[in-house]
């Protein structure tokens, strides 16, 4: 845990640098040192700096054509007058265990979007799963109980859904590999009218929808 | 014979249930429900009609003046009411009523009547209408709602709103309703479910949230139609509770993305360009509903730690509480609408946990709760701006109820069950529409 926050970090620093100073010399290049030296040391720099920006832009030309082609599909599925449905995971390819630990729901307390101390683990868990299975994309479903308002509801479920993602991305997780949905209180787990219910449903699920195989 | 009479009347008084004020558990310094005061009403006879063909239409013509709560009805036998083919004026008065209405065949056409409002006192016929009542169907209905709406307007001033439908959700479902019960169907549009249903001020044009597969876009519906589009930008995150600006030119909604959920307003005129209202950080605004001059938005946000009733300048300035609220104790508050008249908003909050419908006075900032008794919710306003249709549990099962804020009368609106989201609809003008 500890070194992957720190290698997040680490890489984090580097970017910063990299960008800051991009025709700067590597340190270590004596002042005196031949031409083609320096050029070389230019280059590996330059190397490093390309791949590092190059992954960011990546990232996010990934979520750029990822975002394009779910709003085609929004805007089909508008014309088709297509129904949502339950969130439906990707079958197949992944081991049962790590599919378990991908799809652990976590919960909230009422009218509140922040991930509980409890609700950590779970979600470093789904860290782990995702850095050992890199092509792995979810979608993380922010869901509320019956009581508040349908419309408040959506937002709050979508204020769910948004913190298990931050909280994935602080902890090295890809932009590009995860989106979120809300579905406010349209989804109950549980059909019940009491707390034990309620409790049951104020939750974020999770489901892979690419990569499984 | 006068005991005939007398009991046909009887059957168009309200029950005493639903008249009876609808007190429950209120938080002190709130007035609950509203005082009926009968006899300030005046009364008005619907004079019976000479051909059967035309009893349909005077039967929906007094059921229509009934809902509009702003008469005493009376329904006299031919007997009593009528002398010779016209209005029996000294027998009319004897009932105490200076107004009466009548519907007349005139001939020729079939289905040329004339609606004509009767001056008791003077004998004479104060207002008429020439109507081509349609050979059936919703457009004969419709018609004939149009012709009340009017009578009401002769009356008092001011227009019914039998000439109206309401859009509501159930079962994920977009439906239609007219008030009076009748006219339920089906209206096809995207997504499952479909909801937050809002009226173009024309009523041409419908809004709506839509559960596609991989998003929570607006879409703007055409009623006669159908065809349909997507508000730009919302394909991405979720977006919900749109509104019409009263000149129809702009739709105020909410869209909520890993920031947060905030207001925007869409140019729907130019079809372009999205202006962001509010900037909320983990909280959210939502619910926006525009004064009638356009001018202000009422919305609301969660900033205080649960969601409360605000207001702003239509250019997102200066921004503050609307309805006061003690932080910790006052319970959620949702689904604002602006009155028409401008005076009050309407929205639901909390009451030990349970929705009620509430106005507050813009005048005073007074609020008053309307409702008491199982959960009410999501309150709309009628064009007169004395009707709100809502959602309630009262009858046993969740079903939308009209309650008359003038006179406290409430009622159910039939075969609404499950129903949510309601939303009423502008006086309809025009006679040619689907579904």
């Amino acid at each position: 845990m500890m070194r992957r926050l720190w290698r997040a970090g680490a890489a984090a620093v580097f970017v910063a640098m990299a960008c800051a100073k991009p025709p700067a010399p590597a340190p270590t290049t004596p002042a005196a040192a031949p031409p083609d030296l320096a050029r070389a040391a230019d280059s590996i720099a330059a190397a490093r700096r390309d791949s590092a920006a190059a992954a960011a832009r990546a990232d996010s030309l990934a979520r750029a054509e990822r975002e394009r082609v779910r709003a085609d599909s929004v805007r089909m599925s508008v014309q088709r007058m297509s129904a949502d449905t339950a969130p439906q995971a990707v079958a197949g390819g992944l081991a049962a265990a790590d599919s378990a630990l991908l799809a652990e729901p976590i919960h909230f307390d009422y009218d509140k979007a922040e991930v509980r101390g409890a609700d950590q683990a779970p979600l470093d868990r789904k860290v782990s799963v995702l850095a050992a299975h890199p092509r792995l994309e979810i979608r993380i479903a922010g869901n509320c109980d019956e009581r508040g308002s349908t419309e408040y509801n959506l937002a709050l479920g979508e204020r769910r859904a948004a913190s298990a993602k931050r909280y994935l991305l602080a902890h090295g997780v890809a932009a590009a590999r995860v989106e979120i949905v809300s579905y406010g209180k349209e989804h109950p787990l549980d059909p019940g009218h009491d707390e034990g219910a309620w409790a049951k449903n104020r939750r974020d699920d999770f489901v892979v929808t690419k990569g499984a195989r | 014979m006068r005991g005939g009479w007398l009991a046909a009347v009887a059957i168009l008084a309200v029950p005493a249930g639903l008249r009876a004020q609808d007190s429950g558990s209120a938080p002190v310094g709130v007035r609950v429900g509203i005082t009926y005061t009968p006899g300030t009403r005046p009364s008005i006879a619907v004079l019976p009609v000479a051909a059967t063909a035309l009893d349909s239409v005077r039967a929906t013509l007094l059921r229509d003046l009934d809902y509009s709560d702003r008469f005493e009805l009376l329904s006299p036998p031919p007997t009593v009411a009528m002398q010779g083919g016209a209005p029996n004026y000294p027998a009319l008065t004897a009932l105490g009523t200076d107004l009466a209405v009548a519907v007349v065949a005139t001939g020729g056409v079939a289905g040329d009547v004339d609606v004509q409002l009767h001056d008791v006192r003077t004998g004479s016929v104060r207002n008429r209408l020439a109507l081509q009542l349609p050979a059936g169907g919703e457009a004969r209905r419709l018609a004939v709602h149009r012709a009340a709406d009017e009578v009401v307007r002769w009356a008092t001033g001011s227009p019914g709103v039998a000439a109206t439908t309401i859009l509501f959700v159930s079962d994920g479902r977009l439906w239609r309703v007219d008030p009076d019960g009748a006219g339920l169907a089906n209206v096809p549009a995207a997504g499952r479910p479909t909801l937050s249903p809002a009226w173009s001020p024309d009523g041409r044009t419908i809004a709506y949230t839509a559960f596609v597969p991989d998003g929570r876009p607006l879409v703007l519906q055409d009623l006669a139609s159908g065809s349909r589009e997507v508000v730009p930008g919302t394909e991405y995150g979720v977006n919900i509770t749109p509104e019409f600006s009263p000149d129809g030119r702009r739709l105020a909604y909410a869209h909520g993305d890993e920031n947060g959920t905030d207001v925007y307003v869409y140019d729907v005129a130019r079809r372009c360009c999205v202006t962001r209202l509010t900037v909320g950080r983990y909280y959210d605004n939502l619910s926006p509903t525009w004064s009638p001059d356009g001018q202000r938005l009422a919305f609301i946000s969660s900033r205080p730690g649960s969601p409360q009733l605000y207001v702003m300048s239509a250019d997102g300035s200066d921004q503050e509480a609307l309805a006061r609220f003690d932080f910790g104790s006052t319970g959620q508050s949702n689904g604002p609408e602006w009155s028409p008249d401008g005076q009050a908003v309407a929205f639901h909050r909390e009451v030990g946990g349970v929705p009620q419908v509430f106005v507050l006075d813009l005048a005073t900032r007074a609020v008053r709760q309307i409702t008491g008794e199982g959960r009410n919710e999501d309150p709309t306003w009628a064009p007169d701006g004395r009707h709100l249709a809502f959602a309630s549990t009262r009858g046993g099962v969740r079903q939308l109820w009209i309650v008359d804020l003038e006179t406290g009368r409430l009622r159910p609106v039939a075969a609404t069950g499950g129903a949510r989201l309601p939303a009423w609809s502008p006086r309809r003008t025009f006679f040619s529409e689907a579904p």
